[in-house]
């Protein structure tokens, strides 16, 4: 793939079906981090988890994080085996916990403590 | 006494055992009749209860038992167990500071928000975001958010009022938005976030908000002439604003509110006057002098009869309390108490440091680093009840026990298994609650001191200093090495080598600094660099080990000097620390002597010296029993 074109970024894989709120608050995150993100659509099929893999994978800042359908979200990077993910949240949890996985991966790109 | 003969050979077995404050070790050995000495096996176990109490024999039995199964042995051949005179001595920490930071009205907010929005200065009145659109158009107006505003409500509602006029300088937060309100307003201006007590932030006060650059420190709000400039301030106003200024300095971002009645202080507490008695004469010091006073009369008070604390300060309760704690020790059941007076503090080791504290009125936590002094206080007396613990491990085992000597003597005689060493030698033992030294001349005397202050102390700056608030992990780094973790892959060692790791590390150690414990990293968590943390930790050790190491050897060199000396021997737990003894070695090399840790046997590093000396004199003197002449 070509991704020396596109800007760097963390890049969002959201479930066709992922509620709006979720990755609006996950988006928040990386943001108030001063990282770019970039919202993908991602075919169906895949858990948050495999999500965020694809997602860093294909992120040229090696980090990824994925949205399912319930609105479960993980953190990947690219240079993690799929069942290690840096952070994972499950799909009830509150808002201050989404924006927390977008700043968990934000600073994953910025190599700070994620706690 | 027991004199359990082995067999036609006449070689006795014998066990020499030293309780000290962290651990009791045992060596197995055989003496033939002839006096020489084969060392069958070693062991190194916790002290059990506090050293020179009955609780100890668990331990000695357990080390004993450790060193037979060792060296083969069984405990029915045992012919005598020889024990240690310890010299009771228990040491006191104590840390209290010397200056404290109030704001008795909310004037400021200094916290280091990770993340503030926009840059620069702003100055204005403060105004609540619910109240922006009745401010007047053209007078400054710093906006106050308080929680639960979501960010695009919150840049709307300020983009809003700057289109119908007002003049938005500067803005706080109370949630953690500040970029994401900045990213979305029309006229960037600087913002702080993350103060947790925003509703306590004065409203319709002049306000200074300033957000550094990246990578920059705040100029003006931690500059005094700044707070003058911005606010307009007499000279005895900027007096009173000084301590703001320097709480402030370092920090990317802070807010000062002027509140008419605002006052910060920054005032000395009382902490106490220590009397020191010896020499003949009486010295009284303020603790809060610093420890260079404290040390400079403790010097002049050499050697030390008592030292007592001014009663009802802070100084008065820490030397009671070690008082109080020693009189337990020397209690004994069906004997009249042990009266404090007769408990002497023979030793005192001041030290400077900084504890974070809270300042209190601050609006998010704001933590200044206030001087405090930390002191050990060591304390003889005159009673020992090492015989009872003999008699109940002579019951335990079996066999016979005796005390067989004194600490120090017997330090020094283990040390001389050294390769390399000959008399004169001198020992630094640097332990958890004291350092010790002793000195045998050529002649054979032994003079022996100890001084307050050791492994403990070192653990409890460092923990301080961190405000770590844990002591297993204020341990830890100062006991493991420290490395940064740059990536799931990768550690940076302190000295800079790097490390690569095949499986990832765990995602709570990521980016932090971590200790090398031998269970893997372990993060310090701090937002220090490692940088600081290993410097902290090294002027931690610099401070108790080296000060101490120079003051103990200075005490029993002959005429004071340490140039005197030719052969140092480091030993006690301390001496395998990763670089107390390198730092040692290096303030003694000016006076050109021999300094290195022991290997006492040639095989036991550091450990046993004790408890190998007992086996020797014994081995010297076979017939010897009893407790030997006090050390000075």
């Amino acid at each position: 793939m070509s991704r020396t074109d596109e800007p760097p970024a963390v890049l969002v894989y959201r479930h066709p079906g992922a509620p709006p709120a979720v990755v609006r608050e996950v988006c928040a995150g990386v943001e108030e981090e001063g990282v770019p993100a970039e919202v993908v659509d991602a075919p169906d099929g895949l858990t948050a988890t495999g999500l965020a893999h694809a997602a860093a994978q294909a992120s040229r800042l090696e980090v990824g994080i994925g949205v399912d359908a319930a609105g479960a979200a993980a953190v990947h990077h690219g240079k993690l085996p799929l069942d290690h993910p840096p952070a994972t949240l499950g799909a009830d949890a509150p808002a201050p916990d989404r924006r927390r996985i977008g700043r968990t991966g934000a600073r994953v790109v910025k190599n700070l403590p994620l706690g | 006494m027991s004199t359990r003969d082995d067999g036609p050979t006449g070689t006795r077995l014998v066990v020499g055992v030293d309780i000290g404050n962290s651990t009791t070790e045992a060596c197995l050995a055989e003496v033939a009749p002839d006096g020489s000495v084969s060392y069958l096996g070693t062991d190194l176990t916790r002290t059990t209860g506090v050293k020179g109490t009955p609780a100890n024999t668990a331990g000695a039995l357990t080390a004993i038992r450790g060193a037979l199964a060792r060296g083969g042995r069984g405990a029915d051949r045992v012919a005598t167990v020889l024990l240690n005179e310890a010299t009771p001595v228990i040491s006191g920490l104590a840390m209290e500071t010397i200056t404290e930071t109030i704001i008795t009205e909310s004037t400021m907010i200094g916290h280091n928000p990770t993340t503030p929005g926009g840059e620069g200065l702003g100055v204005g009145t403060t105004v609540s975001i619910t109240g922006l659109g009745t401010a007047e158009p053209g007078q400054p107006v710093v906006c106050v958010v308080p929680p639960g505003w979501d960010f695009d409500d919150a840049a709307a509602a300020i983009n809003t009022a700057v289109a119908g006029g007002a003049e938005v300088v500067a803005a706080i937060l109370a949630g953690d938005d500040a970029v994401l309100v900045t990213n979305r307003l029309t006229r960037p201006v600087p913002v702080v976030d993350e103060v947790a007590a925003v509703e306590k932030v004065p409203l319709g006060m002049l306000a200074a908000v300033e957000v550094a650059p990246p990578g920059r420190t705040i100029r003006t709000l931690s500059n005094s002439y700044g707070l003058a400039t911005v606010f307009e301030l007499d000279p005895a106003q900027t007096r009173q604003v000084s301590p703001v200024a320097r709480a402030l300095t370092g920090n990317r971002s802070a807010v000062v509110v002027r509140t008419p009645s605002g006052d910060v202080t920054d005032r000395r507490i009382p902490v106490g006057e220590l009397v020191l008695r010896g020499a003949g004469k009486t010295l009284r010091v303020d603790v809060d002098a610093g420890a260079e006073a404290i040390m400079e009369a403790v010097a002049r008070a050499q050697p030390l009869d008592d030292a007592h604390g001014e009663p009802g300060t802070h100084v008065g309760g820490m030397l009671a309390q070690v008082r109080d704690t020693m009189a337990d020790v020397m209690d004994t059941p069906g004997q009249p108490a042990v009266p404090v007076s007769e408990i002497a503090i023979r030793d005192v080791l001041a030290v400077d440091t900084f504890v974070p504290a809270e300042v209190r009125g601050g609006l998010a936590g704001e933590v200044a680093l206030e001087n405090a002094v930390a002191l050990a206080a060591m304390v003889r007396t005159s009673r020992s009840r090492m015989q009872l613990v003999a008699d109940l491990v002579s019951e335990g085992l079996g066999a016979a026990a005796v005390i067989g000597g004194v600490e120090g003597e017997m330090a020094v005689n283990g040390a001389l298994t050294t390769p390399g060493v000959d008399r004169p030698v001198a020992v630094l033992d640097l332990g958890g609650g004291s350092t010790d030294a002793a000195l045998l001349t050529r002649e054979g005397e032994c003079t022996a001191v100890h001084v307050a202050g050791a492994g403990e102390l070192v653990t409890k700056l460092i923990d301080s200093e961190l405000a770590l608030g844990d002591r297993e992990v204020a341990e830890g780094v100062k006991r493991f090495p420290l490395a940064k973790v740059e990536s799931f892959f990768h550690v940076r060692h302190e000295d800079g080598t790097v490390q690569f790791f095949d499986q990832p590390l765990p995602p709570h150690v990521y980016a932090r600094v971590v200790v090398l414990s031998p269970e893997g990293p372990a993060p310090v968590p701090t937002r220090h660099g490692l940088d600081h943390v290993r410097r902290l930790r090294r002027e931690a050790k610099r401070r108790v080990f080296v000060v101490n190491a120079l003051r103990a050897l200075r005490q029993v060199a002959p005429g004071g000097n340490i140039r005197a000396l030719e052969f140092v021997v480091l030993l006690g737990g301390s001496a395998l620390d990763f670089e107390i003894p390198d730092m040692i070695a290096d303030a003694l090399a000016p006076y050109g002597i021999v300094c290195g840790t022991g290997n006492v046997l040639g095989t036991e590093g550091p450990r046993n010296a004790v408890a190998s000396g007992l086996v020797r004199a014994y081995a010297a003197e076979p017939v010897r029993s009893g407790p030997a002449a006090p050390v000075r």
